[in-house]
C-alpha cells in the first residue's frame, strides 16, 4: 500500500468575474511509497501547493482520486494520518507555543497524559525549549516553522506533508530541518514535501517528482534520474603549456592557472591523461560530471518555458558546461 | 459529518418550528394591548433629534404605519394614541400634508372625533398658509358632522381666501352663507361666482343657486305680499297683477330665468317654475 | 469528535478573552449602564424605572454591539489569516468546525452579558430597585436573542467579507425589531401572491421584539408565561436552522 497515491488529479478554477477558467492541475499522477521522502519540485505557479490542498481536502478535486494509504483522501479519518505544515505558516498569535500544541492536540482528541508528554518532547526536539510560554506574536519566522513541525508532528503521524518547509530558513535552520526529517524518516515515517530550493531536495530525497504546468514532468528514484545522465567527464590540471594542451585535447577552459578540460565520453581519459603527463603537466583531478537534479529541473523546462518564469535555483554548484543551457535564460 | 441531505432537513425543520413557534407567540400575545407599544412614543422633537438626520424618513416610516395600524378594524382601542402619533409626524415634517388629510380623515370618519380633526386641520392651515384644503376640509366636516354652518362659513371663508382655492370652494362658501340665513349676501356670492364662472358646469351649478335663492327670496316677499292682501281683502288675490293694482308691490319679480312665478289662486301660494330640493338642512 | 469541537470553542473563546476591543466595549457597557443613574435624576416621578429603562438599555445595545462585531470577523479572519488550514488538514470536519465557533461564540457573549448583567443587577439592588428576578429573566432572553445575532454573524462571516457582514446582519437586526409590524401589513394585502409573499418574510426573516421584554420588566405588567417558552423554542429552532445552513455553505467552500 503506498503512503499517497494522486491518480489523474485536475483542478480548474474559475476567475471571479469573468468566466474564465485556468486550469492549474491537468491530470496529476505520482505515488509515494512508506518510509521514504519524496521531493515535489517545480517553479512557482505549477500548481504544487494547489496538489497539496487537494490531497488535504482544502480543495476540491474536479476529477481524478487521491488515496492515503489506500483510503480515499476526503474523508475526515484519512487526516488522522497526516500531519500537515503549510507554505508560510501562520498561528493564533495570542497563544503560546504550549497553547497551540495542547489546542493542536485537542482537535486529535489525543488522552491528556500522552498529549503533555509529547508537548514537551516536540518542544525540545524543534528547538524551542526556553520559548514554549511566550505569545506566538514574538516569535521569528524561523521559530515559526519549528511550531509548525511541531504541530505537525504532534499526533505522530505517518504520513508528513510539508509545502516549502525550507523557505525563509536560514542555514542553521535548513540543516536541522533536514537532520529532523532524516531522523523522522528513520522512525519509518513517510515525508512528502515541496520545494523550488533544489539544493535541499537533492540532499535527501528518495524520490523527485517534477511538476510543470499542472503535469508531472519527471518522476522516479533521486539515483535513477541522475546516474542515467553522466553529461561529461572533466579533467582538471595545471604546470602545461595552452599550445601543448590545445594538441593533445581542443576542449579546454582556463582559470587560476589551471585548465578545465571537457570530455565527451571515458574512453578518452586514460589518452589524454597520458598524453599531459607525457608533457610534463600535473593533473588535479578527474571528474565524471552528472547532471545535477538542477540540470534536470531545467531541462524539463527548456521547451516548455514560458516568457515570466521565475528560475528560482540559487545555483550553489554550477556545472562547467556550455551544454547544459542554463545560461540561455 | 453529518450528511447533506440531514443538514437540509435540519434547516427546513428549524425553519419551520420557528414559524410554528412565532405562529404560536402571535396567538398568545396582543402587541397591541398586552405589549403597550405606544407607552413610549416619542415626541415630534425627540424623535427628529434620534433619528440623526432621518427624520424624514421616520415620519414617513411612521406615516405608513400609521396607516396599516388604524386600518386594522380589528382593533378595538386603537385610537388611543391616534392624535399623538399624528402629532408627532406632523411636528417632524409639517409641510408634509398627507398626514394631515389622512389622519383627520381616520379622526372624522374613524374615531368619531371631529373636534380633534378640526386640531390637527388647524395645524396644517397654520404651517401651510398657502394651502386652501385644510380649510375646506375642516369646513366641511363642521358642516356635515357638527352641523356648525357659522363655523364652517369661517372655515370655507379662509379657504376661498387662498390662492388657487377651486370655484367650488367659493361655491360652498356661498351656501353656507346662505344656510347662515343671509340669503342676500349669499346671492352676491352667487352673483360673482355666475359671473366669473369658469366653465359651463360651474355657471349653471352658480345658475342652480341663484335661481333657487332668488325664488326663494321672491316666493317669500310675495307671499308675504298676499297675506297682506288677504288680511286687507279677505281673500286671495285672483292673479299676482292685483298685487300691483293694491300697490302691494310696484312690480312683479320674475324668476332668476326671467319667467314668471306662478301663482296658486286658490292655496294663496307662489312656487317658481323650477322647483330645487335643496334639504340639506 | 467533541473533543475538537470543544478546542475549538475554547480557543475561539480565548481570542475574544484577548482582545482588547472585546474589553473595551464590555467596559463602556457597564459604564453606560451605570451612568442610567444619572439620567435617572432627570426625570419626574418614578425613577427607577428610567433607570431600569437605560440600563436595560446600555446592557442590550453593548452586547449587541458585541455580538455583531466577533462574529462576523470570525469565520473571516481564520480564512484571511490562513489559520484555518491548520485545522481543516486535521481531522476535524467542517461541521465541527462551524458548531465549535459557535459555541465559542456563545461562551463569550455568556460572558459578557454574565459581566455586565449581574453588575447591573447588583446595581439596581443597592439602589432600592429590589431584588428583581425579571431582570434576570430578562438578561435570559437578551442572550437568546444574542445567540441568534450571532448564528446571523456567522453564517455571512462564512461566505462573505466583515464589512458585507456587518450590513447584512445589522440590517437583519434592524429587520428584526419591526417584524411585529408587518402582522398588520398582511392583512392589507389582497393579492393572495403578495400576501403569500410578506407571510413567508414574515416566518423566514428572523423576529427579533419577542426577546424584548424590557417593558414588561420595568413596568412589571402582567404576561403569559407561554410566551417565554414559545420564545425559547422558537431560539433554538432558528438558530439550528441557521446553522444548518451554514455549515451547508461552508462545506462547499474551498481554501485557496
Amino acid at each position: 500500500m503506498k503512503a499517497l497515491e494522486i491518480k489523474d488529479l485536475k483542478k480548474t478554477f474559475r476567475s471571479n468575474f469573468l468566466f474564465k477558467k485556468y486550469r492549474i492541475l491537468k491530470g496529476i499522477q505520482l505515488s509515494v511509497e512508506k518510509g521514504e521522502i519524496y521531493g515535489f519540485l517545480g517553479p512557482n505557479g505549477a500548481g504544487k501547493t494547489t496538489t497539496i490542498k487537494c490531497v488535504l481536502g482544502l480543495l476540491f478535486p474536479d476529477q481524478g482520486e487521491i488515496l492515503i494509504d489506500g483510503q480515499p483522501a476526503h474523508s475526515v479519518t484519512a487526516r488522522r494520518r497526516i500531519g500537515f505544515l503549510p507554505e508560510n505558516p501562520y498561528f493564533y498569535d495570542y497563544l503560546s507555543a504550549r497553547e497551540l500544541l495542547f489546542f493542536s492536540a485537542s482537535l486529535f482528541n489525543l488522552p491528556a497524559a500522552i498529549v503533555r508528554d509529547r508537548v514537551a518532547a516536540l518542544i525540545h526536539q524543534v528547538g524551542l525549549s526556553g520559548y514554549e510560554d511566550l505569545k506566538l506574536r514574538k516569535f521569528s519566522k524561523g521559530m515559526i516553522q519549528r511550531l509548525g513541525l511541531a504541530q505537525a508532528l504532534i499526533h505522530d503521524p505517518d504520513l508528513l506533508i510539508l509545502d516549502e518547509p525550507f523557505s525563509g530558513l536560514d542555514p542553521i535552520g535548513r540543516k536541522d530541518l533536514r537532520t529532523l526529517i532524516l531522523s523522522l524518516r528513520e522512525q519509518g515515517k513517510t515525508i512528502f514535501f515541496s520545494s523550488h530550493i533544489l539544493q535541499d531536495v537533492e540532499m535527501m530525497v528518495d524520490r523527485v517528482g517534477i511538476i510543470l504546468n499542472g503535469a508531472i514532468r519527471r518522476e522516479g528514484k533521486l539515483s535513477e534520474l541522475i546516474s542515467r545522465s553522466i553529461q561529461y567527464y572533466e579533467i582538471v590540471c595545471a604546470n602545461i603549456a595552452e599550445k601543448e594542451l590545445a594538441k593533445i585535447q581542443p576542449n579546454f577552459v582556463c582559470r587560476d592557472d589551471q585548465f578545465f578540460i571537457t570530455l565527451a565520453s571515458d574512453a578518452d581519459i586514460n589518452l589524454v591523461v597520458e598524453s599531459i603527463i607525457h608533457n610534463g603537466g600535473r593533473i588535479a583531478a578527474v571528474n565524471p560530471v552528472k547532471m545535477t537534479l538542477e540540470d534536470i529541473f531545467f531541462n524539463e523546462m527548456q521547451p516548455h518555458r514560458p516568457a515570466t518564469t521565475a528560475g528560482g535555483a540559487d545555483g550553489a554548484r554550477t556545472s562547467r558546461s556550455e551544454g547544459a543551457g542554463r545560461d540561455n535564460q | 459529518m453529518i450528511p447533506g441531505r440531514l443538514l437540509a432537513v435540519i434547516f427546513m425543520a428549524g425553519l419551520l418550528l420557528a414559524a410554528g413557534m412565532q405562529n404560536r407567540y402571535d396567538a398568545t400575545v396582543n402587541y397591541f394591548g398586552d405589549r403597550a407599544t405606544f407607552v413610549s412614543l416619542p415626541s415630534g422633537k425627540a424623535l427628529k433629534t434620534l433619528s440623526f438626520g432621518y427624520s424624514n424618513l421616520a415620519a414617513d416610516l411612521l406615516f405608513i404605519w400609521s396607516i396599516q395600524f388604524y386600518s386594522a378594524t380589528y382593533l378595538t382601542n386603537r385610537f388611543d394614541f391616534l392624535e399623538r402619533v399624528y402629532d408627532t409626524i406632523t411636528d417632524i415634517t409639517p409641510q408634509y400634508k398627507e398626514p394631515y388629510i389622512i389622519g383627520s380623515l381616520i379622526m372624522v370618519y374613524e374615531a368619531r372625533d371631529i373636534p380633534m380633526a378640526l386640531r390637527l386641520l388647524d395645524k396644517g392651515s397654520r404651517h401651510n398658509p398657502d394651502e386652501w384644503f385644510f380649510d375646506q376640509d375642516a369646513g366641511y366636516y363642521c358642516f356635515k358632522f357638527l352641523k356648525d354652518y357659522p363655523k364652517a362659513e369661517f372655515y370655507y371663508q379662509r379657504a376661498a381666501a387662498k390662492p388657487g382655492a377651486p370655484a367650488f370652494v367659493k361655491r360652498w362658501k356661498a351656501h353656507l352663507v346662505y344656510l347662515n340665513d343671509d340669503p342676500g349676501a349669499a346671492y352676491r356670492m352667487w352673483l360673482e361666482i355666475y359671473e366669473n364662472a369658469g366653465d359651463a358646469m360651474e355657471k349653471a351649478a352658480a345658475f342652480n343657486h341663484l335661481y333657487q335663492i332668488k325664488s326663494e327670496i321672491d316666493t317669500g316677499l310675495l307671499e308675504e305680499k298676499i297675506a297682506r292682501f288677504r288680511e286687507n281683502f279677505r281673500r286671495w288675490p285672483s292673479s299676482l297683477v292685483e298685487l300691483i293694482k293694491a300697490r302691494l308691490v310696484s312690480a312683479l319679480p320674475s324668476d332668476f330665468s326671467g319667467n314668471d312665478y306662478i301663482y296658486d289662486p286658490e292655496k294663496g301660494t307662489v312656487t317658481a317654475a323650477r322647483i330645487f330640493r335643496w334639504k340639506r338642512r | 469528535m467533541k473533543m475538537s469541537m470543544k478546542g475549538i470553542a475554547i480557543n475561539t473563546f480565548k481570542e475574544s478573552a484577548r482582545n482588547k476591543m472585546f474589553y473595551l466595549l464590555v467596559f463602556f457597557g457597564i459604564l453606560f449602564a451605570l451612568s442610567s443613574k444619572l439620567i435617572s435624576f432627570l426625570t419626574l416621578g418614578d425613577a427607577m424605572k428610567v433607570l431600569k429603562d437605560t440600563g436595560l438599555a446600555a446592557v442590550n445595545f453593548f452586547c449587541v454591539l458585541i455580538a455583531i462585531f466577533t462574529g462576523i470577523n470570525l469565520v473571516y479572519k481564520e480564512i484571511e489569516k490562513k489559520t484555518i488550514f491548520n485545522i481543516l488538514s486535521k481531522p476535524v470536519s467542517r461541521d465541527q468546525f462551524i458548531i465549535g465557533k459557535f459555541l465559542g461564540l456563545a461562551l463569550t457573549m455568556l460572558t459578557a452579558l454574565a459581566a455586565m448583567a449581574g453588575i447591573f443587577f447588583l446595581f439596581v439592588w443597592m439602589s432600592g430597585g429590589g431584588f428583581d428576578l425579571k431582570i434576570i429573566l430578562y438578561f435570559f432572553m437578551l442572550f437568546l436573542e444574542l445567540l441568534v445575532i450571532v448564528a446571523i454573524s456567522l453564517l455571512f462571516s462564512s461566505f462573505t467579507t466583515p464589512i458585507l457582514s456587518f450590513i447584512f446582519t445589522v440590517s437583519l437586526y434592524l429587520i428584526g425589531h419591526i417584524m411585529w409590524t408587518f402582522n398588520e401589513f398582511k392583512t392589507v394585502l389582497r393579492v393572495p401572491f403578495w400576501k403569500h409573499f410578506v407571510q413567508g418574510l414574515y416566518y423566514l426573516l428572523p423576529n427579533l421584539d419577542k426577546f424584548n421584554i424590557k417593558n414588561e420588566v420595568v413596568l412589571n405588567t402582567a404576561f403569559n408565561p407561554w410566551t417565554i417558552l414559545f420564545s425559547v423554542l422558537y431560539a433554538l429552532a432558528y438558530i439550528l436552522a441557521l446553522l444548518a445552513v451554514t455549515i451547508l455553505i461552508f462545506r462547499r467552500r474551498e481554501f485557496q
